[in-house]
């Protein structure tokens, strides 16, 4: 019988993270059912946003992340991409200066480096921006990398640390006994381990039935359009007001809030494609979507960047982010199921808090106590109803 | 022969396609996502019966898994101004 010492299920940005660092001292195996990157980690933007994060805990975290992005890809040694090109947050409209004046205030007092700009000053980073807007807020501490080309530089590195990595496969069943993980059922095999984690992303609610434990992630859907190559336009990522408005207002202080969900993140990848973003539903699994999205999502990005206006979108791409309801991943063992981890959830943030998710994920299942106080905050039973 | 570009529009040449697969590239997708063959301005119209060819031809039968790299919208490119104008205008 084939025996690993842990089982990593998922094979994205979160799950390749996790077997990399957890093969620092154990022999993993990383089961996918599809490609690697292949799923919501191949459908997605690219930012490592910090000034948009709540201040508080949120900002702590993604601190945390950031910080291993540093030295990432000399540690994984391969590019990935990464790039401090700064971010932007545009102001369209007066009624959002007031929230975004005090938004900043707080950005700052949690050590974010984060400034308030003109009209002026902001198109005199981002010409492409529309004259009418009224400010944007700016850090230079934000990044970019390429998420492709992130789950395969973190499974690359994991199978030279021998980790074995078996895609088109799919775990169908989670073998307990006496209330522990003996193994796991896959469509090639029963592969016994003491260890599994649950790195579904979206797809988690589903791994947690097979170890009879009610887990609750919604598929929240975004739709980004893909542009032609062009010469460089768009500086780092943009961002608009009212996805910050959106992410963090009530639906009552949000009175305008635009239709699907609408919030703009705009931002060039390194090839030069533009990604155009997005959108921000609830629709299942549904991966059909109709041209009145698309069009709304083009409508907003070009009033923000005319400048954009006459270049041609080549494709478009439907992604799932795994949503929890507080915005935040769950990193926890699960109690009654020992040997069971769950490290999903991530919504928005995947790409940014992958670095981190690895490391946290180590340190919960040696029990180590320096990680504490970014794992409280994680736990599975905030989530519970009690 | 192994410098001949198969995806010209993200130059792909086919010696990074057989590297993929003798590392285990099992889909057309697989190697979409690792060397973005198929991801151009062409959206793989010119080199999609390419890359499945360099599939069949090169990977162990029995491993390669047919995947759809199903096409997304647009069907064509389409500027940004002209798709702002679809729909009902707005909302
Ligand atoms: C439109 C959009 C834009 C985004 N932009 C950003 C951004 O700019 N910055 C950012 O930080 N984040 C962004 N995100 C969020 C980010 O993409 C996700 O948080 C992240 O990709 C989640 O990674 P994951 O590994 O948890 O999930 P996935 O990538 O979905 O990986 C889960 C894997 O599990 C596999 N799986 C499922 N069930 C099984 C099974 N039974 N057996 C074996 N394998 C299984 C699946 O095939 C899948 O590959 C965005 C998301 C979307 C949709
Ligand atoms: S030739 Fe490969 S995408 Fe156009």
């Amino acid at each position: 019988m084939e025996t690993y010492d842990a089982v990593v299920i998922g094979g994205g940005v979160i799950g390749t993270s996790i077997a990399y660092r957890l093969a620092e001292t154990r022999h993993v195996l990383l089961v996918e059912k599809t490609d690697i990157g292949a799923q919501t980690s191949g459908a997605c933007d690219k930012a490592i946003f910090l000034q948009s994060k709540k201040p508080g805990f949120p900002i702590k975290l993604a601190k945390a992340s950031r910080q291993i992005y540093e030295n990432l890809e000399e540690e994984l040694e391969t590019s990935i991409e990464f790039h401090k090109g700064g971010g932007m947050i545009v102001i369209e409209d007066e009624d959002h200066i007031e929230f975004m004046e005090s938004f900043v205030k707080k950005q700052q007092k949690a050590g974010i480096d984060v400034t308030l700009l003109d009209s002026k000053e902001a198109r005199s980073i981002q010409p492409s921006l529309a004259e009418y807007i009224v400010g944007a807020t700016y850090s230079k501490e934000d990044a970019e990398v390429n998420p492709l080309k992130l789950s395969q530089a973190f499974a690359q590195a994991a199978k030279r640390r021998g980790v074995d990595i078996r895609t088109h496969t799919e775990v169908i069943d989670i073998d307990i006994q006496n209330g522990k993980v003996v193994g796991v059922k896959t469509t090639s095999g029963y592969i016994a381990t003491e260890l599994v984690v649950n790195a579904g992303g979206p797809f988690a609610g589903k791994i947690a039935e097979m170890a009879g434990v009610g887990l609750t992630i919604m598929p929240r859907r975004g739709v980004i359009l893909i542009s032609e190559k062009i010469n460089p336009m768009i500086f780092g990522n943009i961002l608009c007001s009212q996805y910050i408005a959106a992410k963090h207002q009530t639906d009552e202080e949000n009175k305008k809030k635009p239709p699907y969900g609408i919030g703009l993140s705009l931002g060039q990848t390194k090839s030069g494609n533009l990604l155009i973003g997005g959108s921000r539903e609830f629709k299942g699994f549904q991966k059909a979507i109709n041209d009145e999205i698309l069009a709304a999502i083009a409508r907003h990005a070009t009033r923000i960047a005319p400048a954009i206006k006459p270049i041609r979108i080549i494709r478009s791409m439907v992604g799932f982010r795994p949503y929890t309801g507080d915005g935040l991943p769950i990193i926890d063992k699960v109690e009654g199921v020992e040997g069971f981890v769950i490290a999903a959830g991530h919504e928005g943030d995947g790409i940014a808090l992958a670095p981190i998710t690895g490391k946290l994920v180590v340190s919960l299942v040696e029990n180590r106590k320096e990680d504490q106080s970014l794992l409280k905050p994680l736990q599975f039973k905030r989530l519970k109803a009690v | 022969m192994n410098d001949m570009i198969i995806c010209r529009c993200e130059d792909v040449t086919l010696g990074e396609l057989i590297s993929h697969i003798e590392n285990g590239s099992q889909t057309v997708k697989s190697l979409k996502l690792q060397t973005r063959a198929g991801m151009g301005i062409c959206q793989g119209r010119t080199c999609r019966v390419l890359v499945e060819q360099v599939m069949t031809y090169y990977a162990d039968e029995s491993n390669i898994i047919s995947s759809s790299v199903g096409t997304n919208f647009p069907i064509r490119p389409i500027r940004l101004a002209e798709l702002a104008q679809n729909g009902k205008g707005d909302p």
